[in-house]
């Protein structure tokens, strides 16, 4: 691996979307990405970055094992995957939140053991254990509303944006858990090795951000 | 189940890896021998209580019960052992130690690290001046010419300088833990959360700038110059400012830097804390510090220590190769062994065939991409 060069890991779909004008607005060159067609890696001989194209948790793995110095993923893959490297900038993109949610005739205070669907299971035995309950989890791989709906499940712990989905299934929403936006991490050894690069686009990034949140409230 | 594959987690050594690991070993070993410190070596199998009161970090240990119904398990790191060894026998001090050995952590499944590691060290013990400290650095600085031909950068650090800081901002020891936790995991959004109950306070600047507070030691310092520090903080500043105008005069070649916002290398270190790291690496090569208070935890009286672990593993894979010139592969007859033996010894980079045959024997030699060499003068083919 070339050391010179930093290597940013970008969770690909709707992480990509989001980010890339961020990017781009904080003068870094995305025309690679936005040309990418099948390609996954892109080497731009016009800035020191070099970007890799993942999925959210193959993005961790890539900056815990040191083949990535930078990842661009989503807080609920950090915080499931408990990740060590350091978390250096709230991209303010992506925002959504957990949510507790079931059908109507749900009780989540009835006396039992509830059984919990969800694709979070570090997440949801975290919120249980801090209510102080103990729920026997399921991991559901998609479309986690299925769960209550064919009674697989009491409830389920999921992520939404704006709420809909659960409407549209018959599900309402019983308790709010974290919030979940776009995080910027790095390697921690990478940002000895690159602190200044780092920090540059650390902070080129703040930048935009604070430019397009100024934009956003006028 | 098929009987030849190996737990999750772990790896056979062979072939350039494995000749390259040995190198690193007997470089560490004749370097340390040299240097006077005496081999201590205990056993891989512990009590769990030795490593109660620490918990290590992000990964468990292998456990098991012993036929007491005692739980034992495969030791996680080599220290706890050593100060263990200490508060169990009458060892006369101050002693120096080295230790070369496997430890054992379970890491993330499927994640691609090894739960076998194998760790270098020395353990300085019953030494209170700063010359403990200096003789790991000199010994960073020499093993790292030695083992990788070039210079690591020494980072330093002070174990307890974030928890002395925020004893002065807050008594709320929650909170104090909860700043120090998002600092050490430079989670920078939830700790500008954290700190903007400060806003007011002359100490935000300190705390806004704290998590960028490392790298050039004069940057670092001349940022420190800003604030008023406390009399206590100020002290330890100026132990780590003496031992970086040490290395400069003494190692005028060594790359040093400074990092006042990061998680000690082991939680037991209570003084100054040093690591080495390398442009390629993907962690640190050398890590340790100062733990006086690590006695303790098994007698009464505290014993004064400095401490230090080598990666062998890392340093491994970042030796390259040498280019060794072609093994010679000495065929001969039973009765020449004398012969060959002498041929053995004469000849420095060859190996006995043992091969009945000299069909046999060129396969070998082959295999071994060994040229052969035939001390039987027997040319004819069987």
């Amino acid at each position: 691996m070339n050391k010179n060069r930093i290597k940013i890991a970008l969770t690909k779909g709707r992480v990509e979307k989001q980010v890339v004008p961020l990017l781009e607005k904080a003068g870094i060159n995305c025309d690679q990405i936005r040309q990418k067609k099948r390609r996954l890696i892109f080497d731009s001989p016009v800035q020191p970055y070099e970007f890799i194209l993942a999925k959210g948790p193959d993005v961790t793995t890539f900056l815990e094992r040191g083949a990535a110095d930078i990842g661009i993923v989503g807080s609920d893959i950090l915080v499931e995957h408990r990740s060590n490297q350091y978390e250096l900038l709230d991209l303010k993109t992506g925002e959504c939140q957990f949510v507790l949610a079931s059908t109507n005739d749900f009780d989540p205070n009835e006396p039992k053991r509830k059984i919990i669907g969800t694709k979070y299971p570090n997440i949801t035995k975290k919120y249980f254990d801090r209510l102080g309950q103990d729920v026997e989890i399921i991991k559901i791989e998609g479309s986690v509303e299925l769960a209550p709906l064919t009674g697989l499940a009491d409830a389920i712990v999921d992520i939404t944006e704006t709420g809909t989905t659960i409407k549209e299934n018959n599900l309402k929403i019983y308790d709010y858990l974290d919030k979940v936006s776009t995080r910027l991490v790095v390697n921690r050894m990478s940002l000895k090795q690159h602190s200044k690069e780092i920090y540059v686009l650390v902070d080129k990034l703040e930048g935009a951000i604070k430019d397009e949140n100024l934009s956003k409230e006028y | 189940m098929k009987n030849n594959l190996l737990p999750l987690g772990t790896r056979d050594e062979f072939g350039r890896r494995a000749v390259a690991k040995q190198k690193v070993i007997s470089v560490i070993q004749r370097h340390l021998s040299q240097r006077g410190f005496s081999v201590i070596s205990t056993p891989l199998l512990e009590k769990q209580e030795v490593f109660d009161q620490y918990q290590l970090g992000n990964y468990q240990m292998y456990r098991f019960l012993d036929s007491e119904g005692d739980t034992i398990v495969l030791r996680p790191d080599m220290t706890l052992p050593i100060a263990r060894f200490l508060s169990s026998t009458n060892i006369p001090l101050p002693q120096k130690f080295f230790y070369v050995g496997d430890i054992f952590r379970i890491s993330r499944r499927l994640s691609g690290s090894y739960n076998q590691l194998t760790q270098a060290g020395i353990e300085l013990i019953g030494y209170d001046s700063m010359k403990a400290e200096l003789e790991c650095l000199v010994i960073i600085n020499q093993l790292s010419q030695e083992l990788l031909k070039k210079n690591v950068e020494i980072e330093l650090g002070i174990a307890d300088f974030a928890p002395t800081l925020l004893e002065f901002l807050t008594t709320n020891k929650e909170l104090q833990n909860k700043i120090t936790q998002a600092l050490y995991d430079k989670n920078i959004p939830e700790y500008s959360e954290l700190i903007q109950q400060y806003s007011d306070l002359p100490q935000y600047k300190l705390l806004n700038k704290w998590p960028r507070l490392f790298g050039d030691p004069t940057t670092v310092f001349d940022e420190l110059n800003n604030f008023d520090l406390s009399f206590e903080l100020q002290s330890k500043i100026s132990d780590l400012k003496e031992i970086i105008t040490w290395i400069k005069k003494v190692m005028p070649e060594q790359k040093v830097s400074v990092d006042l916002s990061s998680r000690a290398p082991q939680i037991y270190y209570t003084g100054l804390t040093f690591r080495g790291f390398y442009q390629d690496g993907n962690d640190y090569l050398f890590s340790g510090g100062r733990y006086d208070k690590l006695l303790a935890n098994f007698q009464d009286q505290t014993e004064p220590a400095v401490g230090m672990g080598i990666d062998v593993d890392m340093i491994a894979d970042l030796t390259s190769p040498s280019n060794k010139s072609k093994k010679t592969m000495i065929y001969f007859d039973k009765d020449q062994w004398q012969e060959a033996e002498a041929k053995l010894k004469e000849l420095p980079n060859s190996i006995l065939s043992l091969s009945e045959t000299k069909d046999d024997a060129e396969i070998e030699a082959k295999n071994s991409d060994a040229t052969l060499l035939d001390l039987t003068g027997d040319d004819r083919r069987e």
